[in-house]
Order: structure tokens, then C-alpha cells, then sequence
């Protein structure tokens, strides 16, 4: 398009589109009953709220389209138009940088997602892949949850958050706990192949299902034995259980926020009501006891 | 190296067999199970003669027709874990109704099922007061100044602690499988629980869950209890004796009330982590449990292949206390077998009822014995599945007929062993 013709057309459409505007706020006006022509003043004659807030808008647009049509306003605005795609094109560009800088930030953490998982041995998967989630999660993931929060609801979204994170890293913890309870399990059936391949050999393989049953039964419970006395296994029940602790109170501190809500009082509360009650009646059992000899 | 030959045709005619017999035990089941069925645990008839928050006292009524009735009426306190319904778990199987026959007025303690508002309730709670005020209630009915005490598993523990701060009121005292020395590494629970970090749990929970407490125990031996035990129901599902008993069993094992989260708490601190009780150096309500003044007679059972609370949490009870007039019963079972097993049965009550007689007629502790006796009396042969020649027969040539009576011998057999099996892995 010709250098004459991109200013040439704000020219020209912009005072007409003021002139339109005022006609039609101008118009719309004069429809409500009882306007004065200065436009400043509303007889009140079936005054209500709406009506007055109406009119009171109608009179903002139409002084605006008024002021707008003055020659040096124009002028103003129609240059304020043409610099409008420089302006758009900044923000847009500062946008995009912030936008790719999240997502690179996003990718590396990826990344490091990826170098952690490379740190561990996956020869040993059973024990390792479990380690490794719960790293991930807790150096990579986690965070996440603890974003400062702002606002009126931040207290509730918080432990919203704390709650869902409690949770996450229960899960991981029990998957661990779990695989290696069932450690024992895969172990026995090895060792049960291995005892029926050597009975075989001597000729002494049981003949009926619950013999075999009896013998795989008997390994299973000596596996059993063995991990329950290892210092791993009391790890992992420890760490498994005071995880689903940590649960059990975020989960607590977030429904306390959905129970206040409610007429039902919370567990705090009885619990501070309970503490109460048991000491009265304990300083009752004791003076009753001191007056009965009398 | 010779490969051997496998009876292949044999293991297959075998498992052929053995499917159709199975087919018939699950039609037999099927209609065992869809029948009416009798699994009420505590049939034994008793009166509630005292109540005090969420505990009950029971009072059974003692049989009329036994000889050499006991004068001093023995109460019972059971453990805070699982439910005192246990010692009448079934009519063949009831040690309340062996004292009862004996002659014995019997009382027990139903700690009842503890809520929210119970979880400040501390040990001193339970010793000085709930079961002081039951001592005090029977001394009273009764118009004697002392009483029997027997305690079951942490009962006995509370009963020795009491024991020791009131023995005044205490003639005798029975402790079974109690733990009272702590500090061990052979009772797996004893190990997890050094390092349990109670008070994270009591915050999270306020009582300590009994399902959480279950699902403990069952870990102490999933092979069994959770495999095992269940298997072994399949195989004789068919009977409806063998289907009843079991589920009382069962019923009794999950029935866990919760246990009061601040007893919780001092229970793993002071015992479990400390081991306080065993050093006298335990405080309750600021008074120090001293066991030297825990004079009375004192009769300890402990199990063998008890592996909730094995003999060396136990065994060291007898030596602490004051008391001259002391023996130790090693049965040679597991924590609850002691109770519920038939060889058991024959051995762990009737034996009670003999020592308690033995001091009944004495108004004091027995200032005549002057050495301790300190001996473990091994009251049952080690549980070894021998097999009997006619069964080793049977095993040597699996298709040969046997007669009826045999057969049923052996089924009645294996049916005994299952449920020996299941008390001994508790």
C-alpha cells in the first residue's frame, strides 16, 4: 500500500466514525423518558438504580464522542492509531521472549529429569527405578507445588498444594515399599525352579500340587524372614509409613478449610474440646476421691 | 549325569484326581457357605457389673457343681490390642469356661472400642484408674481385701505395673505373654518400633488405628497369614466345623479396637524405647514403679514361638520382682496358640487353676518359700509334623486304598494342624 494512502485513511475515517458515534449515543439517549437536551441532569421521575447508572454511562460515551471530535483530539488519535502496530509488535515480541525463556527453562528441567535417571544403575531395576522416581520428583517436580501464592484464597491454594504434593510423594514411597515386599515372592519362585530341577534330578519330584505348594511356601517364608531383619527393609516400612503420616495431616489441614465451611466442627476443635473434658474429669475423679473419706 | 526318570503318567493321574476332588469340595463349600452358619465368638453367658466410660466389667457365673470352689475371685485384663472375646473363642476352645468349670469366680475387663475423645487416656489412666477402680468395685462385692490378677500380652504389662504400685490389693498375680523386658532383637515388632517416630503418628492419627496395627502384624509373617492360612481354608472349606471355627477366628483377629493414642505414645517411649518397666525406673502419675514391691506370688507364661513377644521379653519378669514365690511356664507355641490351641488348652488353664488353688487358702503371700523357683516348665512337646507310619505309608504310595478310619483320622488331623498352624503364626 502507497506511503499517502496508509495516512490518508485514518484521516479520513476517523471523524466519521466519531460523528456516527455521537449521533448514535445522542439517539440512544433521547429514548429514555424525561432527558433533558443539556444532558447533564436526569429528571428522576421513575428514578431507579439501573436507570441511573444508564444514563450516567450514556452521558460518559456521548462527552467522550464530543471530545473525540474536537479537531486537535482527532489529530491526536488518528497518530496514536498509526503508532498502534509498533506498539502491538513490542508487546507481543517481550511476550514471546518470556514465553520461549519459560519453555527452555521447562526443557532443561527435562533435561535434568533425564541426567538424574541416567545417575542411577537400572541393572538393578526393581531397587533403582523406585530411588530414582522419588529423586526426580523431589529435586524436579516438587517445587512446583510450593510457587508462592497470592491473593485472598493463597492460605487454602497452599495447602491445597501441600496436600497434593504429601501425596505424591506417599505414592512413591509406598510403589517402593511395595516392590520390595514383593521381592520375596519373585525370589521364591526362583528357588523353587531350582529345587524341582535338582528333586528331579534325583528322582524325588513331588507328586502331588499341594507337596509343591508346601515346599514354595516354606522358601517363601524364609525370604520373609530374611528381608524383614534387613536394615533396608525397616527403612523403607519407616520412611513408607511417616510419608503416609505427612499425608494423613495435609489431607487433614486441607479439609479443615472444606468442614469450616460446613456446620461440622473439626477434628482440631474436638480435639481441643476432648483435652478439656479429659483433665475436668480427671480433677473430678480426684476431688471425689479426696471427699469420699469424709 | 543319569537323567532321572520322572513319573510323569503318576503326576498326572494325581492331578486329575485331584481336580475332581477339588470340584467336589467346592459344591460341598458352596452349600456350606450359603447355609446358615455359627461364627458368635463369646457364647459364655455373663452380666455386666460395672461400667466406667467406654470399659465394661463382665461377671460370669461360675459352675455350681465344681469342687473345691476358689474363695478369691480372679479378674482378667486383656490386652488394649484385638479383644478380650478371645479366651471364648469357641466352646472347645474357651479358657473362660475352664476356670468357670474349675470353680473359679471370674471377672474380665472389656476395654471396648476407643473413639477420638479417649486419646489422652494415658497408662496411668488405664492402671490407676480403670482397673483400680474394678479392683476396688470386686474387693467390695466380694468383702475380701485382696484379689487374683491375671494379665494378658500389654494387660500383663498394666497388671505388673499395678501390681507393683498397689500390692496390697493383689493376692496373686498371672502373667501371660507379657512383655516386660523391652530391650531385645528377636521379636521383629520389637525392632521396628525403636524406631518408630510416635509422636508424627499419634498427630496424624490421634488413636492408633487397629487396622494399621493388623496390617503390622500381618507383615510379621505374610507367607502365612496371608497366603498360606487361606489356602489351607480351601482345602477344607467342605466341613462345616472346621468353616465355623475358622471364621470366628477371623472375625476375632480383625475386630481391633483402636488403641488411645497418649497409652500408644508412652507405651513405645517408656517400654518400647526405653525400657523402663523391666528397670523400675518407669512413672506413672509421678509415682515410680518400683517391681521390689511387687511381693505377691507370680505365675509367668510366655510362648516358645511367640514372635509378637518372644520368651526374652518375658522371661526376665521373674527375676525383678520382689516376690519369692515365683515360676516361669515356657509352652512350647505361639502368641495366641497359648490360648486357643487344643494342646494348649489342656496345659495353660488347668494349670492356672491348680497354682491359684494351691494359694487359695493362704491369706498371705507365701513366707514359707524361701528360694526362688526359676525354672521353665516346658509344658508341650516341640510342634513337629511327624507323620505317623500308617501316613508314611500313605505318602509312599499315594494310590493305595486306605481305610475309612485312617482317612478320617488324618483329615481330622490336617484340620487340627491348620488351625494349629494359623494360632502359631499369630
Amino acid at each position: 500500500m502507497p506511503e499517502d494512502n496508509k495516512k490518508k485513511e485514518p484521516d479520513f475515517l476517523f471523524p466519521s466514525w466519531l460523528k456516527a458515534s455521537f449521533d448514535m449515543w445522542s439517539k440512544a439517549a433521547q429514548t429514555m423518558p424525561a432527558f433533558e437536551e443539556d444532558g447533564q441532569k436526569f429528571k428522576a421521575e421513575t428514578s431507579n438504580r439501573f436507570i441511573e447508572q444508564w444514563q450516567k454511562n450514556i452521558n460518559l460515551m456521548k462527552s467522550f464522542s464530543k471530545t473525540m471530535s474536537e479537531p486537535e483530539s482527532t489529530a491526536a488519535a488518528i497518530n496514536a492509531i498509526n503508532t498502534l502496530p509498533e506498539i502491538i509488535l513490542k508487546m507481543a515480541k517481550s511476550g514471546w521472549d518470556a514465553g520461549f525463556k519459560t519453555q527452555s527453562h521447562i526443557l532443561e528441567k527435562a533435561g535434568n529429569i533425564g541426567r538424574r535417571a541416567e545417575a542411577y544403575n537400572f541393572d538393578n531395576l526393581d531397587q533403582e527405578v523406585f530411588k530414582a522416581l522419588t529423586d526426580i520428583y523431589e529435586k524436579e517436580l516438587r517445587q512446583y507445588f510450593y510457587i508462592p501464592q497470592m491473593g485472598l484464597t493463597r492460605f487454602y491454594q497452599e495447602r491445597i498444594n501441600e496436600m497434593l504434593d504429601k501425596k505424591n510423594l506417599f505414592e512413591t514411597t509406598l510403589a517402593e515399599f511395595l516392590s520390595i515386599i514383593y521381592l520375596p515372592i519373585e525370589k521364591s519362585f526362583k528357588v523353587f525352579q531350582e529345587k524341582l530341577q535338582d528333586m528331579a534330578q534325583k528322582g524325588e519330584l513331588p507328586k502331588e500340587a499341594k507337596d509343591n505348594y508346601a515346599i514354595w511356601v516354606k522358601i517363601l517364608e524364609g525370604h520373609y524372614m530374611s528381608l524383614f531383619k534387613s536394615d533396608e527393609y525397616t527403612d523403607a516400612l519407616h520412611n513408607t509409613l511417616e510419608r503416609m503420616e505427612d499425608f494423613v495431616v495435609a489431607k487433614n489441614e486441607a479439609l479443615r478449610d472444606i468442614l469450616q465451611f460446613l456446620p461440622i466442627p473439626t477434628t482440631k476443635e474436638m480435639d481441643e474440646l476432648y483435652r478439656e473434658f479429659y483433665l475436668l474429669k480427671k480433677r473430678v475423679k480426684e476431688l471425689e476421691k479426696k471427699v469420699k473419706p469424709v | 549325569m543319569a537323567q532321572a526318570k520322572i513319573p510323569v503318567d503318576l503326576i498326572l493321574e494325581k492331578l486329575a484326581q485331584s481336580t475332581e476332588e477339588t470340584q467336589k469340595r467346592v459344591s460341598r463349600a458352596s452349600d456350606i457357605l450359603l447355609s446358615p452358619l455359627n461364627t458368635e465368638a463369646a457364647v459364655t453367658p455373663f452380666e455386666i457389673v460395672y461400667a466406667e466410660d467406654r470399659i465394661k466389667l463382665k461377671h460370669y457365673s461360675r459352675s455350681e457343681t465344681a469342687e473345691n470352689k476358689l474363695k478369691t475371685p480372679l479378674l482378667v485384663i486383656y490386652a488394649l490390642i484385638n479383644r478380650e472375646t478371645m479366651l471364648d473363642l469357641q466352646p472347645d476352645r474357651s479358657v473362660v469356661q475352664t476356670f468357670l468349670k474349675s470353680g473359679i469366680d471370674l471377672y474380665m475387663m472389656d476395654w471396648g472400642y476407643p473413639t477420638r475423645k479417649d486419646r489422652y487416656v494415658s497408662i496411668d489412666d488405664h492402671v490407676n484408674g480403670y482397673i483400680n477402680n474394678t479392683v476396688d468395685f470386686i474387693r467390695e462385692k466380694s468383702g475380701i481385701s485382696k484379689i487374683n490378677l491375671m494379665g494378658i500380652c500389654v494387660g500383663g504389662s498394666m497388671c505388673t505395673m499395678y501390681s507393683a504400685l498397689h500390692p496390697d490389693k493383689i493376692k496373686n498375680l498371672i502373667t501371660t505373654v507379657t512383655p516386660s523386658s523391652f530391650d531385645t532383637d528377636k521379636g521383629l515388632l520389637h525392632v521396628w518400633m525403636k524406631n518408630l517416630d510416635v509422636d508424627k503418628m499419634i498427630n496424624a492419627f490421634g488413636n492408633i488405628p487397629g487396622d494399621l496395627m493388623n496390617f503390622g502384624f500381618l507383615l510379621l509373617n505374610p507367607a502365612r497369614l496371608m497366603i498360606d492360612k487361606y489356602v489351607g481354608f480351601t482345602e477344607f472349606m467342605d466341613n462345616k466345623d472346621f468353616v465355623e471355627n475358622f471364621m470366628r477366628m477371623e472375625r476375632w483377629i480383625f475386630d481391633s479396637p483402636d488403641v488411645p493414642g497418649e497409652t500408644f505414645r508412652q507405651l513405645i517411649e517408656d517400654c518400647y524405647k526405653r525400657n523402663l518397666l523391666i528397670q523400675s525406673k518407669m512413672y506413672l502419675d509421678g509415682k515410680r514403679v518400683d517391681l521390689k514391691k511387687l511381693t505377691m506370688p507370680l505365675l509367668n507364661f510366655y510362648g516358645k514361638f511367640d514372635h509378637l513377644v518372644p520368651p526374652e521379653a518375658c522371661e526376665q519378669l521373674t527375676s525383678a520382682v520382689g516376690s519369692k514365690d515365683v515360676e516361669d511356664v515356657c509352652i512350647e507355641t505361639g502368641h495366641i496358640g497359648i490360648y486357643v490351641s487344643s494342646k494348649a488348652q489342656k496345659q495353660f488353664a488347668p494349670k492356672i487353676v491348680r497354682w491359684l488353688k494351691d494359694r487359695d487358702e493362704e491369706e498371705s503371700p507365701r513366707q514359707k518359700v524361701q528360694t526362688k523357683r526359676k525354672s521353665a516348665v516346658k509344658l508341650q512337646k516341640p510342634f513337629v509334623e511327624s507323620k505317623a507310619p500308617e501316613q508314611q505309608n500313605i505318602q509312599a504310595n499315594p494310590l493305595a486304598k486306605t481305610d475309612i478310619k485312617t482317612g478320617r483320622q488324618k483329615v481330622n488331623r490336617s484340620r487340627s494342624l491348620l488351625i494349629q498352624k494359623i494360632t502359631e503364626a499369630i
